[in-house]
């Protein structure tokens, strides 16, 4: 193992969980614990549990991407998205009761699994990659499913991939801005800056300054200097979603022209006639079932930001004063509809450091 | 020239054309069933304006037991020319036999039967087309036009640059000159792009009227696409099929029959 070290790690090779260098292509090869147990298992005295618990930390630690500077590990619960995705998709696109029954069977699925993952491994990326995948699956359905029905035109695609890159613009800011929290964790003890609240997030396990909430989809958390982005990335999510929604639907359905501007679906009986037909209609619907939510949260987030509570606030406020839109509760960050509104616009990174040695 | 093809018939008038050329309104889909408001034509679907018309046109459709289609197409087609002010016949040209559609075949067959009857212009049309502007004349321009670019299923936008199917209006001069369509295609698709090609070979630049005045919808129906598999090996010798492959080589019996509304040819 010595001559190994120092030398630089190519993108299949590793360093297991006992610290020997191993190789993507022996994944199948040489697991003790699954012969041994095998073996106790047809010589009748069944799969110890030791031996169960060793063998899913072998396949744990085997279940590996090549990566550069080494292979990495993947979760197998954040593996979960890449396949059942697709394979929703597909199923669905078969008849209407096949798109009814699986897009019910994900939402049981997902709240399930939401309480699961939260309670048991709350650092899950199975959320995250959800997101990445739900984007990536319906941009592949439109580029080369829907655009060869030669029906859209260029400067829609143009049009509607702006808004996309828009969104991961946003996305992508907004996570380098909360990543930056770790860097003030160290010296938050000290801190002293006026109007700002340090939280505590259990998931990210990092001292938030000004946290609104985590946000499990985008795997990182929302506060006063990432808000902004992320109202702008629900902007564009849901500009891009509804767009693409209507572009695809108005493809493989009958269109009429609503007041001879807007081109709306009408008739889409014949949707599953064709596959190609039936998985664009199927991602139309789930970018339509997106926007309503991604809607719901823009809302959400505009009338919070309009009177000055957090999410977490919201959260404990009572139904009775949820109905009044939270106009009768305690507001401690209250500052008034344009101060709330121009502290997250123009948040601007305090200077933490020089703060503290005054 | 073509124009003046149509003698000075009993000193009348010229006919109006500026009016219904320059409307703005559009037909409503839902209006489409209903107007059926016509001057009952002569036997087999022909009928002329009381007035020097523009040369007579022969609309040509084929079909295949499309009934309820067929119904609302006529009724709704006499209304919309008669608006025009054409002299018109409208040709159903039935395929009366369980082989794969052959459309192109068919419209051969109905340009033939036009073209014979003295027709100087042939519309060459899908019976699921429904034009949604008066201003969209149905009479031949110098060079062949696509009159069907702007169609509610595409979404009102032209698919590609070189579509030429749908609804097509070419002088009969020039459809004997490129020697029809082919008579290879059977199934769906490729039949109208090789038409394309073989105007292109003749040096007959399409043209197309702006899209607005081009606004059709398609009339809903059991989609039966049964694809032409030998569609894209045709469509690669396509110019050179030409010669021997369309108008002159027809040897498919028919037999006309003349209905109150529309001339019928039955292919058998």
């Amino acid at each position: 193992m010595s001559d190994d070290d120092g030398e630089s790690l190519c993108c299949c090779e590793y360093y297991d969980k006992d610290k020997n260098r191993s190789h993507l292509l022996a994944t199948c090869c040489f697991c003790e614990d699954f012969d041994e147990g095998f073996e106790s298992l047809i010589t009748g005295k069944g799969f110890p549990q030791h031996r169960r618990q060793k063998f899913m930390a072998t396949v744990q630690d085997r279940l590996r991407l090549p990566w550069r500077g080494g292979a990495k590990t993947v979760s197998i619960e954040a593996v979960i998205p890449i396949i059942v995705l697709p394979t929703i998709f597909i199923v669905a696109a078969q008849s209407l009761w096949w798109t009814v029954f699986s897009f019910s069977t994900v939402t049981v699925f997902l709240l399930y699994i939401f309480k699961f993952l939260i309670k048991v491994t709350p650092k899950t990326k199975f959320f995250f990659v959800w997101s990445v995948t739900s984007i990536i699956l319906l941009y592949i359905i439109f580029e080369f499913i829907v655009i060869p029905f030669l029906e859209i035109l260029f400067e829609e695609n143009i049009a509607l991939s702006l808004l996309i890159g828009g969104f991961l613009f946003c996305l992508y800011t907004l996570k380098v801005r909360a990543n930056q929290y770790h860097k003030f964790q160290a010296d938050s003890e000290n801190l002293l800056h006026p109007g700002t609240r340090f939280h505590n997030c259990s998931i990210c396990q990092t001292t938030v300054p000004d946290k609104d909430h985590h946000c499990v989809w985008y795997d990182c958390c929302i506060s006063r200097q990432n808000q902004c982005l992320f109202i702008m990335s629900l902007v564009f999510a849901f500009a891009a979603l509804l767009y693409s929604s209507n572009l695809t639907l108005t493809s493989v359905c009958h269109p009429f022209e609503l007041y001879e501007t807007i081109l709306l679906p009408d008739d889409c009986s014949e949707v599953y006639q064709a596959f190609e037909l039936g998985i664009s209609f199927v991602s139309a619907i789930y970018s339509m079932i997106l926007a309503v939510i991604v809607l719901i949260l823009l809302l959400q987030q505009i009338l919070l930001v309009s009177i000055g509570l957090t999410r977490k606030e919201w959260n404990k406020l009572p139904f009775s004063s949820k109905c009044l839109l939270g106009v009768t509760s305690r507001k401690s960050h209250n500052r008034g509809f344009i101060r709330n509104w121009s502290r997250i616009i123009c948040w601007t990174a305090p200077n933490y450091s020089i703060v503290s040695h005054t | 020239m073509y124009v003046k093809q149509n003698a000075k018939q009993d000193n009348l008038e010229s006919c109006y054309y500026s009016d219904i050329l320059a409307s703005r309104n559009f037909i409503q889909i839902d209006e489409i069933a209903r107007l059926k408001n016509f001057v009952m034509p002569i036997s087999g679907g022909e009928h002329k304006p009381e007035c020097d018309h523009l040369p007579s046109s022969s609309i040509i459709i084929p079909y295949r037991n499309r009934t309820e289609q067929l119904g609302i197409f006529v009724n709704y087609m006499h209304h919309f020319l008669q608006k025009q002010r054409l002299h018109y016949r409208i040709f159903i040209v039935d395929q009366n036999n369980t082989n794969l559609f052959n459309r192109a075949k068919l419209l051969n067959i109905g340009a033939k039967v036009a073209i014979d009857n003295g027709y100087p212009c042939l519309i060459l049309h899908d019976i699921d087309l429904i034009p949604l502007h008066y201003g969209n004349i149905y009479a031949c321009s110098k060079v062949p036009r696509h009159m069907s670019s702007s169609l509610d299923t595409f979404r009102y936008n032209l698919p590609y640059l070189t579509l030429f199917g749908g609804a097509v209006a070419i002088l009969s001069e020039q459809y004997k000159e490129i020697n029809g369509m082919s008579n290879l295609y059977e199934g769906w698709g490729g039949e109208d792009d090789d038409f394309y090609e073989r105007l292109v070979k003749h040096n007959l630049t399409a043209c197309r009227f702006c899209a607005s005045v081009s606004k059709y919808t398609m009339l809903r129906h059991e989609k039966n696409l049964k694809k032409s598999g030998d569609r894209f090996n045709l469509l690669k010798k396509a110019t050179e099929r030409s010669n021997y492959d369309g108008l002159d080589s027809l040897n498919t019996e028919y037999t006309v029959q003349k209905k109150p509304l529309y001339t019928h040819i039955i292919v058998s």
